[in-house]
């Protein structure tokens, strides 16, 4: 199939479609990520979450802001605050910054309670103090299916969306997806099969959490956070397996499951892997 | 979909590394004696970034040959992580590479020791390549600071 490639908020992106997509879609991709990008990039200076980090205030998100706050409140719930996307201001602190400085200027802190300081009306976000916002856990998938409903919206039926290994799948004959080994790009540690749906991956740099918090987790699950290493969730919206992918290094999965419909594969540092049983793929043993 | 050993270096020039949610950092160093020969990995890791093995052999900057080695850098879970990598250039042209995840990472360590020596029962890395597939999900814990590492060698080379 022929494929669309380009790079967006910070990863290379392509899009198979059956016929090459024409300029007009094209152009309306292009004009929706960096509508995305301008609302939700902490890197960008005139972004309007960099603006909330500014002061306290009433802020006026796009109309469609509720399906990503709302995922995160169901994270934020289902994880014990572990995943929020009040992590901004820890990552900052460590380091982790609009310069990329990678120079902590102070301890990390907890962040802030997502469900404390921030209240919503609708597309509205009102706050006392400034917040950082980051919807790192989450957004690339939500973008990932923005993107997918403009190739609906457009007659495209048909297309298979890849942001840097966070998949859109929708195709008449199913595809196979290798499980990339969180230390070696060359190898796989398994393969999914799916023709419809999304798998996200988590295990890498833009992963986010709450300070304090393995502790609470430790207990719970018997595994410590950081003995995870990789997660993959297969789920309808890719929205749904972006954030899980992040929140499955924090929550079991039973847990998760009471809230969200979800297939996943969790890899530990031993090197040991489990999955759920209605997991659509093979993992090598 | 894999990147060969022999392209020009510019070829590197299209990964792009600016954006929202990725972040790495990189030191570079002309220091070409130490190799230190862990867990290597192959340096596909750039093609996972969408870096067009077709695109520009001919190169606008000319480089100087030489060996090269930098730092990358990259986030994980737990915690940070560091790789090497070191390239040698001749004629403009990366002749050798090769890339030491030395985990620093007590977690990390264990972990590639444990796939090295294939305990039964748990899972084996295939490789990608002979499997068939169409995509692969994931995102590789080393890719960015291997980009990161050549973008200091670019620098290095170049200047």
């Amino acid at each position: 199939m022929p494929e669309l490639r380009f790079a967006a908020i910070g990863t290379s992106w392509s899009i198979e479609t059956p016929d090459i997509l024409d300029a007009a879609l094209v152009t309306r991709v292009e004009g929706r990520i960096e509508e995305f990008d301008r609302t939700w990039s902490r890197f960008r200076s005139d972004s309007l979450v960099s603006t909330v980090a500014e002061s306290g205030g009433s802020y006026d998100f796009p109309a469609d802001a509720p399906q990503l706050f709302d995922l995160y409140d169901e994270l934020f719930r289902a994880t014990d605050g572990a995943v929020t996307p009040l992590v901004g201001r820890g990552l900052e602190t460590l380091g982790y910054d609009r310069e990329y400085s990678l120079t902590p200027t102070g301890p990390a802190a907890p962040a802030d309670d997502w469900s404390a300081e921030v209240s919503r009306r609708g597309s509205r976000l009102i706050t006392d103090a400034p917040v950082l916002i980051d919807v790192g856990a989450a957004g690339k998938g939500y973008l990932v299916d923005l993107v997918g409903e403009l190739l609906t919206d457009a007659g495209v039926r048909e297309f298979v969306i890849d942001a840097s290994g966070d998949l859109l799948v929708s195709v008449a004959s199913p595809r196979r997806i290798a499980l990339e080994h969180p230390f070696d790009p060359s190898l796989a540690i398994g393969v999914v099969t799916m023709s419809r749906g999304s798998i996200c991956a988590s295990g890498s740099n833009r992963r986010v959490w709450g300070s304090g918090l393995h502790h609470i987790l430790d207990g719970r699950t018997g595994e410590p956070t950081r003995d995870i290493v990789a997660t993959w969730a297969i789920a309808d919206a890719a929205l749904v397996a972006d954030g899980l992918a992040t929140a499955l290094f924090f929550a079991d999965p039973a847990v998760l499951a009471e809230t969200f419909e979800f297939e996943y594969v969790r890899l530990f540092a031993s090197g040991r892997a489990e999955s759920s049983p209605a997991f659509p793929g093979e993992l090598f043993r | 979909m894999r990147l060969k050993n022999s392209y020009a270096l510019s070829a590197f020039a299209g990964v792009t590394l600016v954006g929202a949610l990725a972040g790495c950092s990189s030191t570079a160093s002309m220091d070409t004696g130490s190799n230190a020969a862990a867990a290597s990995t192959e340096p596909s890791a750039a093609a996972s970034t969408g870096a067009s093995t077709g695109a520009s052999t001919g190169a606008s900057t000319s480089y100087k040959d030489g060996d090269y080695t930098a730092d990358g850098t990259y986030q994980s879970p737990a915690g940070l992580g560091k790789i090497t990598v070191a390239v040698t250039l001749a004629g403009g042209v990366v002749t050798a590479i090769k890339v030491d995840g030395h985990a620093t990472d007590p977690t990390a360590k264990a972990y590639q020791s444990d796939f090295d020596s294939g305990i039964a029962g748990k899972v084996v890395g295939k490789k990608i390549d002979a499997l068939n597939v169409t995509n692969v999900s994931g995102s590789s814990l080393t890719s960015g600071g291997f980009d990161k590492a050549i973008k200091a060698i670019e620098a290095q080379a170049s200047a």
